[in-house]
C-alpha cells in the first residue's frame, strides 16, 4: 500500500532521513518510533507530499506522490503533530471545508461527516469555534479532518502528544478501530502506545531505521541476543560462587545480597545467547543448594526502544 | 479552487478584516469625493478615484497580509498542500477573494457618480469616470498580486504587511525614482551585465549545476555586449525604461482620461499573472528546500 524507497532528505548539509526502505502493506496499523529529532515528522511530511524528498520515491497504492501528487493525495489523509484547523470555523463548517477540498461529492457528504463525528466522539462540539476548543477536542477535529472522504491511508504524526491518560486511551481506540477500515501510519517517540495498537514497529533514529517487526519479534530478538537470567538461590555468596566454579559457559556472573534474608540474587548469562537454564538447575543441584525462583529476564519493548536509539556513537 | 475561493472570502468577514478594508476604502474615497468633487463642484469622479488610487498602500496589505502567512503560522498550510488541491487552484482562489473583496468595495463607491449625476446639469464626464474605475480596478489587481506574493515570504503577518506598504509605495514613486537614473549606453551596459549574473546566480542556486550557470553568465554576457557594439540604441536609458515597467501608475493616468489601450489591458493583466506565477513558483520551491 504505501511504498517508500531509497529516501533521503538533506537540509543544507545537514541529513534529516538517509536512504529508508519500508513498505506498509494494507490493512496494517505500523508504528513509526524514535526519539524526537529522529526524522519521523520529516518522513512522514514527504510521505503526504508536503515536501519532496531530496533523493528516493514513495508511492501510494502504486501512484508516485511526485509524478501524481493529485491521485497519490487523494488516497491519504494526513493528521500532523499540530493539528491544521482554522480556529475562526466551527467543527461543522470546517470539516465542510475539507470535504470540499477533498472532492467528498456533495450527496454523500452529510452522511460520511456524521460518521466520522460519531466515531471521533465529536458530534456534542459540531456548532463550536474550534478556537474555543480544548486541545483533546482539537485533536479529534484533527484526526476527523484525515479521515475525511474515507482515504485508504490514514498518516498520523504524534496522535496522542498533549493529552491527557484518558483522552489518550480513547484516542487509541478510535487508532485502533480506524485499522479494520484503512491502513494507519502513526508515530510516536512513546513505546508503550506504539506497542497497544500496533501491528508492526518500525524504529528509526537519526534518519536510519535501526529495527522493524512485530512488537513481539522485536522483544524476542534483543532478549535472545542477551539470554540473561536472574536467580535467587538458597545460599550465602561464597557458596553460590562455588557452585558455579565448574561450570564453563557462563560469561557474566553477578551476586547480590537479596532482601530475603539466607538468600543470594544472582545473574547469569550464558556465553552469545545459549540456553544456560538447565546447566544452572544441575550446577546448583548438585551442591545441594536450592533454587528459590529462576527467571529469564526480557527486554521490555521499552529497553528494546532505548538500547536501539540510545546514543550510538560510544557503540 | 472554489472551496478555497469561498473559504477566504468567508474568512473576510469573519475575522472583521473585511469589514475593516470596506469601512476604510468607502471613508478614503468619501473623503476625496468631498474634497474633489463637492467643494469644487466637478463632476469628474475619475480625480477622485485617482487620488484615492495612491492610497493602495494602505488599502492593499490590509487584504492581503493574512493570505499565506495566517496559513503557514496555523500550519493549515499542511492541510492545503497534502490536499487533492494543486497548487494553481490554492493561489489562483486566494487571489480571486481578495480581488472579489476588493472588486465589491469598488462597487460600493458607485454610488457617488450615481448621486452626482441627479444633479449634474451638464452630465458627467462618463468615459473619464468608466477609465478610471477600470484603471482603478487594474491597479488593484496588481497591488494584490504582489501582497499576495509578499505574503508567501513571511508566516509573520506585520512584516508582510509592512513589505507590501513599500513595495506598493516604491512602484508609486517609481516614476521619480526611474527619472533619476543614468541613461547613458554604457550605464545601461552595465545594468544588463548585473541582471545577467543575478539570473545566473538564481539558476545556480536553484540547480547546484555550475556548469550550465556558468555557460548562462558567459554566453548573456557575451551576447550583451555583441547588441552594444552591433547597434547601442537598444540601451539607450534602459534602466530607466526597465524602472517604469513597475512603475503601475502612469497607465492609470491614461486610462482615467477615457482612452483605452489594449497595451494598457495586457500591461495589468501580465503584471498581475507574473507575481500569481511567482508565488506558486515560492511555494513549489518551498518543497524542495
Amino acid at each position: 500500500m504505501i511504498e517508500v524507497k531509497n529516501l533521503t532528505k538533506q537540509y543544507g548539509t545537514h541529513t534529516a532521513i538517509s536512504d529508508l526502505n519500508f513498505t506498509v502493506n494494507a490493512g496494517e496499523i505500523v508504528g513509526f518510533l524514535g526519539p524526537n529529532g529522529a526524522g519521523k515528522t520529516t518522513t512522514m511530511n514527504i510521505m503526504t507530499g508536503f515536501i519532496a524528498a531530496t533523493r528516493g520515491d514513495v508511492a501510494i497504492d502504486g501512484q508516485d506522490i511526485i509524478a501524481e501528487p493529485e491521485k497519490a493525495k487523494q488516497q491519504i489523509g494526513y493528521m500532523p503533530d499540530t493539528p491544521p484547523v482554522y480556529g475562526d470555523m466551527r467543527v461543522d463548517e470546517y470539516l465542510g471545508f475539507v470535504a470540499d477540498i477533498k472532492k467528498v461529492p456533495r450527496g454523500d457528504r452529510k452522511h460520511m461527516l456524521h460518521q466520522i463525528k460519531a466515531q471521533v466522539q465529536i458530534l456534542d462540539v459540531s456548532r463550536r469555534l474550534i478556537k474555543n476548543l480544548s486541545r483533546g477536542y482539537r485533536q479529534r477535529v484533527g484526526l476527523a479532518q484525515a479521515m475525511v472522504g474515507n482515504p485508504r491511508v490514514i498518516i498520523m504524526d504524534e496522535p496522542t502528544i498533549g493529552l491527557d491518560p484518558k483522552q489518550i486511551i480513547e484516542m487509541r481506540d478510535v487508532v485502533k478501530s480506524l485499522g479494520k477500515k484503512h491502513t494507519v501510519m502513526l508515530s510516536s517517540h512513546i513505546m508503550q502506545e506504539v506497542s497497544a495498537v500496533c501491528d508492526r514497529v518500525i524504529i528509526i533514529n537519526r534518519g536510519n531505521i535501526v529495527a522493524q517487526g512485530t512488537p513481539k519479534e522485536l522483544s524476542a530478538s534483543l532478549t535472545k541476543a542477551e539470554g540473561m537470567n536472574q536467580l535467587r538461590v538458597k545460599a550465602t555468596s561464597e557458596a553460590a560462587r562455588a557452585a558455579l566454579k565448574d561450570f564453563t559457559v557462563i560469561r557474566h556472573v553477578e551476586i547480590s545480597a537479596s532482601d530475603e534474608p539466607g538468600t543470594v540474587d544472582l545473574q547469569l548469562a550464558g556465553e552469545s545467547g545459549a540456553d544456560i537454564r538447565e546447566a544452572i538447575f544441575r550446577a546448583f543441584a548438585k551442591h545441594n543448594l536450592p533454587i528459590l525462583s529462576m527467571r529469564s529476564m526480557d527486554l521490555s519493548l521499552e529497553e528494546v526502544f532505548l538500547k536501539l536509539t540510545g546514543d550510538r556513537r560510544t557503540s | 479552487m472554489t472551496a478555497i475561493y469561498k473559504k477566504e472570502l468567508r474568512a473576510y468577514f469573519t475575522q472583521m478584516v473585511g469589514y475593516a478594508f470596506l469601512a476604510f476604502m468607502l471613508l478614503l474615497v468619501g473623503m476625496f469625493f468631498i474634497f474633489v468633487n463637492i467643494f469644487p463642484s466637478s463632476g469628474n469622479f475619475g480625480s477622485t478615484l485617482a487620488n484615492a488610487g495612491i492610497l493602495f498602500f494602505i488599502l492593499v496589505p490590509i487584504l492581503t497580509m493574512r493570505l499565506f502567512s495566517e496559513e503557514t503560522r496555523h500550519r493549515t498550510d499542511q492541510l492545503l498542500f497534502t490536499s487533492p488541491l494543486t497548487v494553481a487552484q490554492i493561489v489562483v482562489g486566494k487571489f480571486l477573494a481578495a480581488f472579489s473583496l476588493f472588486v465589491i468595495g469598488v462597487g460600493a463607491t458607485v454610488l457617488f457618480p450615481l448621486i452626482m449625476r441627479r444633479y449634474a446639469i451638464d452630465g458627467l464626464p462618463t468615459s473619464q469616470i468608466v477609465g478610471s474605475y477600470i484603471g482603478f480596478i487594474l491597479v488593484g489587481a496588481a497591488c494584490i498580486a504582489v501582497g499576495m506574493f509578499i505574503s508567501v515570504l513571511t508566516d509573520n503577518q506585520i512584516i508582510a504587511a509592512v513589505a507590501t506598504f513599500a513595495a506598493i509605495y516604491a512602484m508609486f514613486i517609481m516614476e521619480s525614482i526611474a527619472m533619476t537614473m543614468p541613461i547613458s549606453a554604457a550605464a545601461s551596459l552595465v545594468f544588463v551585465a548585473a541582471l545577467i549574473l543575478a539570473v545566473a546566480a538564481i539558476w545556480y542556486y536553484s540547480t547546484r549545476h555550475w556548469i550550465s550557470s556558468a555557460m548562462l553568465a558567459v554566453l548573456g554576457l557575451g551576447a550583451a555586449v555583441g547588441l552594444y557594439f552591433y547597434d547601442n540604441l537598444i540601451y539607450d536609458a534602459i534602466i530607466v525604461r526597465a524602472l517604469l515597467w513597475f512603475s503601475i501608475y502612469t497607465r492609470f493616468h491614461v486610462l482615467s482620461h477615457g482612452v483605452l489601450n489594449l497595451a494598457d489591458l495586457v500591461y495589468y493583466f501580465s503584471f498581475a499573472a507574473l507575481f500569481v506565477y511567482l508565488t506558486m513558483n515560492i511555494i513549489e520551491k518551498r518543497k524542495w528546500r
